[in-house]
């Protein structure tokens, strides 16, 4: 063991295929020693660390498009892999119809950072501290995906399977994440708790949205997704389901809350205890849900 | 005065801005060859065996270097109690061992930096573990494993303080107030990890340039590691880029001298380069002891003191570094700036296997004024008196007697700093007292934007207290001088005066400071005098950058040989070359049974008021308002004076609520700064109000005292007494993270 196994990044070869197909064979052949990059800023804090040792980065943005943020007053929103955080931050569409999606990489880290940092990075890196991955959760994301045999779709509700590790099959390459029209009269927040003020990654983050859906018991449906409480991007169905079938109230609030609080099974590390994030999700939950809930009522 | 006084722009300000000005990292010689430490990574062993055979066929690598290599394997500050490079080999017995993780094991050059690391991670190294001592109470017990067998104990220093009957004095206490108080480690986290690029120079001397505290001590622990006469040893000092005493002992400095020496010897003349990394450097220097204070304080009705018993333990990690000075200005510190008649106090500096602890900003006295002033703080409000008003009645004040025994030197402002702080700080009174209205809704008022968010009621707020004195220069009989060489040249009027000159400028201007005091004892313009500094080959010894000294020391040493070199000038002397040795009026070392001393010659006096914010459901806490009252005698550039004002407690902050320094059976665990936080921009208080007042000191150039770390020592207890204020908790430990808040609150 060595203190200091890692001042320098390691030699790499940087790889700029020609087509997405290349690039999935490219990396379907070198299994295990190749990666998809898209901004590089996981990839390379974990090379430099010594936990990663790739010898092949793949470079996908500019692929066939996934450079591109499109939306269609049909299809809704597709966020093209390569687009970076500031993109997102800065359109107008976003703004507007999924203030959430804004407000949720607004979250992560600093402006620097985001000119390089992509929404489908951070899912695909599949941190359960991941700022971004809750506002995907709850607006429905849906992720395509390129592989050896050609393109197909994964609902990110199923992707992840563990610290860092996601359905995708050697070869598969996410082009893009698309999001459906949202429902009228959503709310979203999100709100992230770290050590200081700005910038540290999550101690725990909680996703809230909401939005009236007579098809529900209650008359409202809302979603939650909890950051850093898990081995993945946590959706506690206790509590979305209990809000569903319950009248809207503090009392039932904070019961979804607690439910939220017990879902999570958080681990001790230096930025917080597994007690302090449970708590914390309690506090944080209800300070979400009747945030949304105000507004959504605000604007029925 | 037209220089002095004056908020003239620092010397080195266009080249920092520029980027013009070099740091040692930015050096670089024709030929370079480059190093890499092995350390050993864990925190108690023994070397067993060190094979270096793979790492120096590797292609590339020049030389590996191991404990064998070292000429006299030792060196250390206060006493020569660590192996420059761990292992066997060295005629010293237990150099073999491993006492902390930073221990250094070998070090490797090669063509490279690349190399040198791949040479680095090919040496093997047999370790036999050793028990662990992380616990510094544990490491007291007699039947614990000791660090240095060669000592016997891991109790490296005991010092006593007896004044008075205590124990009768509780006796005859109207009220007493006990705590046992823990203080954390704190990383100094300068922006400029450690680096140096080590040669031999023209005249042969075996030459560092590195940033470092005292040009003339890193050259004594270089030479006698490396069994070489002072003069065959150069120290230079570039650009450092912070310091805040964690430079002060080793890190670069011996291993370069020694890789430059050996390869010279080999016929290798090339000059080695190292930098650390931020992983390395945090790992690599020692930090602010932890302390564990436990006190025990008996107070009259009408809030006089008149006992206090403290036992203090400081966690002394593996080797001394400067710990027993650091422990001798916690065990003055920690009866807090009062006169208090009976006092007792035992302290200890302990060896164990944590993280190595020394010099850091303040040097015992932050530690020692969380404890006084937050029982100080509890005792106001047992007693109901106002916090201000209480220590009002205990000061320390002219002619008043230490615990040790002694008064204080004349200039005692004590009381002057502590009326201004109730004056200025009655406004921030009013407004905690509007807003508590305004929650109330007892008002009309209209909320700022900003007093919305906070009328929630899960937000408190709070105002705290804290008052205290700190030394400037060394202490407690240790040695202390500066010198300084002054040369004037011209006919008629003096065109160019030129100041040779050691001490360091770490970052706090002090090279600026000189060039104002010469200036303006010569009376001349600041543009005709030339500094020429911290190189060994060229100046005096100054002493350290430390102990809020050098404006003191130094500046008293400039004035000196300016007034001399002035008289030589006015008999028609041309040109003048002066030496001039600055000694400061003796002080006393403590006496082993009492305590009895003349510990310091000169002191500088804060005191504070802070309000804080705490957000009850999280447990976050903001600093919002800071007023922070400084006595420095006289402001010599009073922007600097400000800028030391502000930075002192936005570090305070750090270490007060966020900085959280972890370690588990002595291994760090916030090794960078992803996991050990320091304030942003966004973290430091709200607002600062620096309050400069200037009742000279009678010996101090111009008037002034040191003033660079008084600000830091009331920080850490006002801020525990603004959380009390708001929410009703006494905290005996901190950094105050959001998690122990709650817990505090009884909510976790
Ligand atoms: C200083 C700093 C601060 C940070 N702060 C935050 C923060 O506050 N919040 C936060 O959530 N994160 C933070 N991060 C982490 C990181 O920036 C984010 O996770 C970011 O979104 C990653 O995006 P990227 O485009 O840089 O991904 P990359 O580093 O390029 O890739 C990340 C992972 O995804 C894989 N991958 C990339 N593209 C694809 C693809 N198209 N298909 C399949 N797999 C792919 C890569 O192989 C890699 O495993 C921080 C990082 C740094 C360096």
């Amino acid at each position: 063991m060595s203190l200091n196994a890692h001042p320098e990044l390691p030699e790499f070869d940087y790889i700029r295929p020609a087509s997405l197909m290349d690039a999935s064979r490219f990396l379907a052949q070198h299994a295990g020693e190749a990666r998809p990059m898209l901004g590089g800023t996981d990839i390379f804090v974990r090379m430099r660390d010594g936990m990663w040792h790739d010898q092949y980065l793949v470079d996908v943005k500019n692929l066939d498009g996934t450079d591109k943020l499109h939306f269609d007053p049909q299809a809704g929103l597709i966020l093209g892999a390569g687009v970076n955080m500031n993109r997102v931050m800065v359109s107008p569409e976003v703004q507007t119809r999924y203030p959430l999606l804004a407000d949720a990489c607004r979250s992560v880290a600093s402006y620097q950072l985001r000119t390089r940092a992509t929404i489908v990075g951070n899912i695909c890196n599949a941190s359960p501290a991941g700022d971004t991955i809750g506002a995907c959760l709850v607006l429905g994301g849906v992720l395509d995906v390129h592989g050896v045999n050609g393109y197909r779709e994964i609902p990110l509700a199923g992707f992840f399977l563990g610290p860092g590790k996601t359905i995708l099959q050697p070869g598969d390459i996410v082009t893009a994440i698309r999001f459906p029209l949202p429902p009228q009269g959503n709310t979203g927040v999100y709100l992230k708790l770290g050590r200081n003020t700005w910038s540290d990654l999550s101690i725990v983050g909680v996703t809230v949205y909401g939005y009236p859906d007579a098809s529900a018991a209650s008359g409202y449906r809302f979603r939650i997704a909890l950051a850093s409480v898990a081995p993945v991007p946590l959706i506690p169905r206790d509590a979305e389901a209990y809000l569903s079938q319950n009248p809207i109230g503090r009392e039932t609030i904070r019961a979804a809350a607690n439910l939220a609080a017990e879902s999570c099974s958080p681990i001790d590390d230096v930025r917080g205890s597994a007690k302090y994030r449970k708590a914390m999700v309690k506090n944080l939950t209800r300070k979400g849900l009747e945030k949304v809930w105000e507004s959504v009522n605000r604007k029925a | 005065m037209n220089i002095i006084g004056q908020s003239t722009p620092r010397l080195d300000a266009i080249s920092k801005v520029t980027g013009e000005a070099k740091f040692p990292g930015d050096l670089n010689l024709p030929n370079q060859a480059y190093m890499k430490i092995l350390f050993a990574a864990r925190p108690h062993a023994i070397v067993r065996r060190i094979d270096t055979s793979k790492a120096e066929a590797l292609p590339g690598v020049i030389a590996v270097f191991t404990a064998k290599d070292v000429p006299v394997n030792e060196y250390g500050l206060i006493m020569p109690d660590q192996p420059v490079l761990c292992g066997p080999g060295s005629s010293k017995p237990y150099t073999d061992h491993v006492r902390w993780v930073g221990d250094q094991v070998a070090l490797v050059v090669a063509e490279t930096e690349e190399i040198a690391a791949k040479g680095r991670n090919l040496i093997e190294v047999d370790y036999e573990g050793l028990p662990l001592v992380t616990d510094p109470q544990n490491a007291m017990q007699a039947d614990a494993p000791v660090l240095h067998p060669d000592r016997g104990s891991n109790i490296f220093c005991h010092y006593r303080i007896r004044k008075g009957d205590v124990d009768a004095a509780f006796a005859d206490s109207d009220v007493i107030v006990e705590g046992e108080y823990r203080t954390p480690a704190q990383e100094h986290a300068y922006l400029q990890p450690e680096a140096g690029l080590g040669y031999i120079d023209e005249q042969g001397r075996v030459a560092v340039q590195v940033a470092g505290q005292w040009t003339h001590e890193d050259q004594e622990q270089i030479a006698h590691a490396l069994g070489l006469p002072l003069e065959q040893v150069r120290v230079i000092y570039p650009a450092i880029g912070g310091a805040f005493g964690g430079r002060e002992d080793m890190s670069v400095q011996i291993v370069l001298a020694l890789a430059v020496w050996r390869l010279n010897q080999r016929g290798i003349n090339r000059p080695v380069k190292i930098i650390w990394s931020r992983e390395e450097s945090i790992v690599g220097h020692h930090k602010r002891h932890p302390y564990i204070l436990k006190a025990k304080w008996g107070a009259k009705k009408d809030g006089k003191l008149v006992a206090a018993q403290v036992e203090v333990i400081a966690d002394g990690g593996g080797y001394a570094y400067t710990s027993t000075k650091v422990l001798g200005n916690a065990t003055l510190m920690c009866t807090g700036p009062y006169e208090i008649p009976n006092v007792k106090v035992d302290s200890y500096a302990v060896y164990t296997n944590n993280a190595v602890t020394g010099a850091f900003r303040g040097f015992g006295g932050p530690q020692g004024a969380f404890e006084a002033e937050t029982q100080m703080n509890r005792l106001a409000e047992i007693l109901e008196i106002d916090p201000i008003e209480i220590r009002r009645r205990n000061l320390l004040t002219e002619g008043s007697l230490l615990s040790v025994g002694t008064p204080l030197p004349k200039g005692v402002s004590l009381p002057q700093v502590v009326d201004r702080l109730k004056v200025e700080s009655s406004r921030l009174k009013d407004n905690l007292r509007s807003f508590a209205r305004l929650k109330a809704g007892s008002s009309t008022a209209n909320p700022s934007a900003s007093s919305v968010q906070a009328l929630q009621p899960h937000i408190k707020r709070g105002i705290g207290y804290g008052a205290a004195y700190k030394n400037v220069g060394f202490s407690f009989g240790a040695p202390e001088q500066s010198t300084a060489i002054v040369e004037l040249f011209g006919a008629a009027e003096i065109e160019r005066a030129i100041v040779h000159h050691a001490g360091a400028d770490v970052g706090q201007g002090t090279h600026t400071i000189m060039a104002q005091i010469a200036a303006e004892t010569l009376g001349i313009p600041l543009a005709r005098v030339q500094m020429i500094v911290s190189d060994t080959a060229v100046t005096g010894n100054s002493g350290s950058a430390s102990a809020s000294r050098l404006t003191f020391m130094a500046g008293n040493s400039i004035k000196g040989a300016c007034e001399q070199a002035l008289e030589k000038w006015r008999s028609e002397e041309r040109p003048v070359s002066v030496t001039f040795q600055y000694r400061p009026p003796r002080t006393t070392p403590l006496d082993p049974q009492t305590g009895k001393s003349e510990p310091n010659f000169a002191y500088g006096y804060v005191a504070q008021a802070v309000t804080v914010e705490v957000d009850t459901e999280t447990g976050h806490v903001r600093i919002l308002d800071v007023i922070s009252v400084d006595d420095v005698g006289k402001a010599i550039n009073p922007q600097q004076v400000q800028g030391q004002i502000e930075g002192a407690v936005v570090q305070a902050a750090g270490y007060a609520v966020l900085e959280n320094f972890v370690q588990k059976d002595g291994r760090v665990l916030t090794d960078k700064f992803s996991n050990y936080l320091i304030p942003t921009v966004l973290d430091v208080p709200e607002r600062v109000q620096s309050v400069i007042l200037e009742y000279p000191d009678p010996i101090g150039p111009y008037g002034a005292r040191g003033m660079a770390e008084m600000p830091y020592l009331p920080f850490a207890p006002a801020v525990i007494a603004a959380v009390h204020d708001a929410i009703g908790v006494w905290f005996h430990e901190f950094p105050l993270t959001p998690e122990r808040v709650l817990r505090g609150l009884g909510k976790l």
